[in-house]
């Protein structure tokens, strides 16, 4: 197990936060859509780890941004800078890196393993396009939180917000692709986001599920493979993959949602 | 200082075990712990055939535990011959097999595959899982049954046989009786307590099989009292466990006379949790001036 210690810390809105860690190992290993299991709390309560994706690594730090959905959360968002965190990871397999061209889709708080693969592909000069949407305003602090970035963005939001896409990131990602005739080489296509965003994304015209990389959630004991409780059935096959060692990213063809 | 202990024909440098279902087959649990640093390594259960497990959610936490419903997936014989038995030949630490069945006959099958590996040192036999021939009601919830599943599997297994006990064994003291006629060499226990939670927001049960297992400290006291009252009825030694967290934990189980424990849930939240109890024993041991492990086994009667 490794310990961290929290250097920088910031809220974004009331239910999202950010957290910067120091660790050396991870800050090095990590690679886009792989994750971290955090430790919460001292006494064994709550019991289990939290998975969290990685957001970033920068020299011997990476970060985290969590949005406060539970108990777990909540404890993890009152930890101040200068606490320390027991952690297992980098964990799991992340996205493949070498695309000639991408687009990233993702909803929410989605975009923590978006955000890493965007800053990676600036950096190996891979052309892409980044669709980002939130379900209402609340969400806007992510909005900001992903324009600091110098990347070609679409943004949309379920609700009315002046200035961006009104729908879901899905409906903005379609009437893109209508209005963009796409290159020869059919962009490889990154997703993470709500599962009923996988489900339609499945469904769209001129998809191949196969070709499509989605980073999943699900419930997790270990992280590490032991436990074989983050199962996700395997399409067209019978048994289940675990999400922690077979993914958490997969082929969209390859599960039932 | 002597850690060593003696189940029966089977010695173990020392009495911390892994847990079947919290250590996968050794690779997985690997990188985060010395293999060769605990007294055995116990595998997640194995059927003949590979068994694909209850669909999800498969965990749910509570206070002081989890419940689990995977449902006993596990990649069969086979697949565990294949691609784990290999990486287990590069440690010395003892390997204890840990299988089930559907039916008597399944049982059987898996039980002779496993005394036929010569880098298997025992086998533990899970008799918590539902019997189908007995409209899928647990094999322990029938005392005759499970004489009758004993007593097969000790004709096929020559090597050390492991009993693993869960919480609601029909008819235990004739039971007890039967295992130590048969020959049966060491009893584990408990396996999780069958257990139940509801979704209120949905208004539903948690899991799709309505009831699942609870292990972890929730379950301490109550493993306890198990391994406490199986003691006074049986000379055959015991693997006690059920919500080990740290030494003093172990300890318990030690004091009142089992004869080594293992670590289950506990591995899912600290893989290297069986080390920093192994020394923590040690120091315990120094601490109170004794020498050896077995001086302090059932001090507490
Ligand atoms: C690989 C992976 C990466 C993740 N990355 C991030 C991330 O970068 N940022 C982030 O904010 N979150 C991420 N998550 C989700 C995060 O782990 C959960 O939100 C967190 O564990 C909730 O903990 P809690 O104690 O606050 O909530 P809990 O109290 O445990 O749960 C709150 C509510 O959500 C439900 N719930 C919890 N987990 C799940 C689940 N997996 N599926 C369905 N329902 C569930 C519970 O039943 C409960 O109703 C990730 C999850 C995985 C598996
Ligand atoms: C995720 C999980 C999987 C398990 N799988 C098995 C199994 O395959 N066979 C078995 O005999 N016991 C299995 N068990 C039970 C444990 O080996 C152990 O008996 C029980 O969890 C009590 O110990 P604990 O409180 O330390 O976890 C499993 C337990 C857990 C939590
Ligand atoms: S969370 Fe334990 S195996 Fe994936």
């Amino acid at each position: 197990m490794k310990r961290a210690k929290i250097v920088q810390k910031r809220f974004l809105g009331t239910s999202f936060v950010e957290l910067w860690l120091e660790e050396k190992d991870i800050a090095y290993l990590a690679s886009p859509g792989q994750f971290v299991m955090v430790t919460i709390g001292s006494s064994y309560d709550p019991f289990l780890k939290r998975p969290f994706g990685i957001l970033a690594c920068q020299e011997n730090q990476f970060g985290l941004l969590f949005e406060i959905v539970g108990r777990g959360t909540q404890i993890l968002s009152q930890l101040e800078i200068g606490d320390q965190v027991d952690l297992l990871g980098p964990l799991g397999n992340g996205f493949s890196l070498n695309p000639k061209e991408a687009l990233l889709v993702g909803g929410g708080r989605g975009l923590v393993p978006l955000y890493f693969l965007a800053q990676i592909f600036t950096n190996k000069k891979v052309p892409f396009q980044f669709f980002f949407g939130i379900r209402s305003q609340e969400e806007k602090v992510l909005i900001e939180y992903l324009s600091q970035l110098p990347i070609p963005l679409v943004i949309s939001c379920q609700e009315e917000l002046s200035g961006f896409y009104c729908g879901t990131v899905l409906d903005a990602f379609e009437d893109w692709r209508q209005h963009h005739s796409l290159s020869k080489s059919t962009p490889k296509i990154y997703a993470c986001g709500p599962q009923g965003m996988f489900q339609t994304l499945a469904k769209m015209d001129d998809i191949i599920p196969n070709q499509i990389e989605v980073s999943l959630e699900s419930r997790m004991g270990c992280g590490y493979g032991v436990c074989l409780s983050c199962a996700v059935k395997k399409k067209g096959l019978p048994g289940y993959f675990h999400v922690c060692k077979d993914g958490p990213v997969f082929r969209l063809g390859e599960i039932e949602l | 200082m002597n850690l060593q202990v003696h189940l029966g024909n089977l010695t173990l440098s020392n009495p911390i075990i892994l847990a079947s279902g919290t250590a996968g087959y050794g690779r997985e649990i690997a990188p985060y712990l010395d293999l060769d640093r605990v007294g055995a390594l116990t595998l997640k259960g194995l059927s003949s055939n590979p068994w694909v497990g209850n669909p999800p959610p498969r965990i749910h936490e509570t206070y002081a535990g989890i419940m689990n419903s995977i449902g006993l997936e596990n990649k069969g014989f086979d697949r565990f011959f294949r691609e784990d038995l290999p990486f287990l030949e590069n440690f010395q630490t003892k390997i204890i097999a840990n299988i089930w069945g559907k039916t008597i006959e399944e049982y059987s099958d898996i039980a002779k595959k496993m005394n036929g590996l010569e880098r298997i040192d025992a086998i533990e036999v899970n008799v918590s899982c539902p019997n189908i021939e007995q409209g899928g009601e647990s094999f322990s919830s029938n005392g005759q049954v499970l004489c009758q599943l004993i007593q097969n599997l000790r004709q096929k297994i020559q090597k050390p046989l492991i009993v693993k006990l869960g919480p609601n064994t029909d008819d235990l003291n004739n039971v007890l009786q039967f295992m130590e006629r048969e020959g049966v060499d060491i009893l584990s226990i408990t396996n999780t307590f069958p257990a139940l939670a509801i979704d209120v927001e949905n208004q539903s049960y948690i899991f799709s099989r309505k009831t699942a297992g609870l292990s972890g400290p929730a379950i301490k006291p109550l493993a306890l009292k198990l391994v406490y009252d199986v003691i006074q009825r049986t000379r055959l030694p015991i693997i006690g466990m059920g919500g080990i967290m740290k030494t003093a934990d172990a300890l318990e189980y030690f004091l009142i006379g089992a004869q080594a424990v293992a670590l289950g849930s506990v591995n899912l939240i600290d893989p290297s949790a069986a080390v920093q109890i192994i020394e923590g024993i040690k120091a315990y041991l120094v601490q109170k001036n004794i020498f050896d492990i077995n001086d302090l086994i059932g001090k507490v009667r």
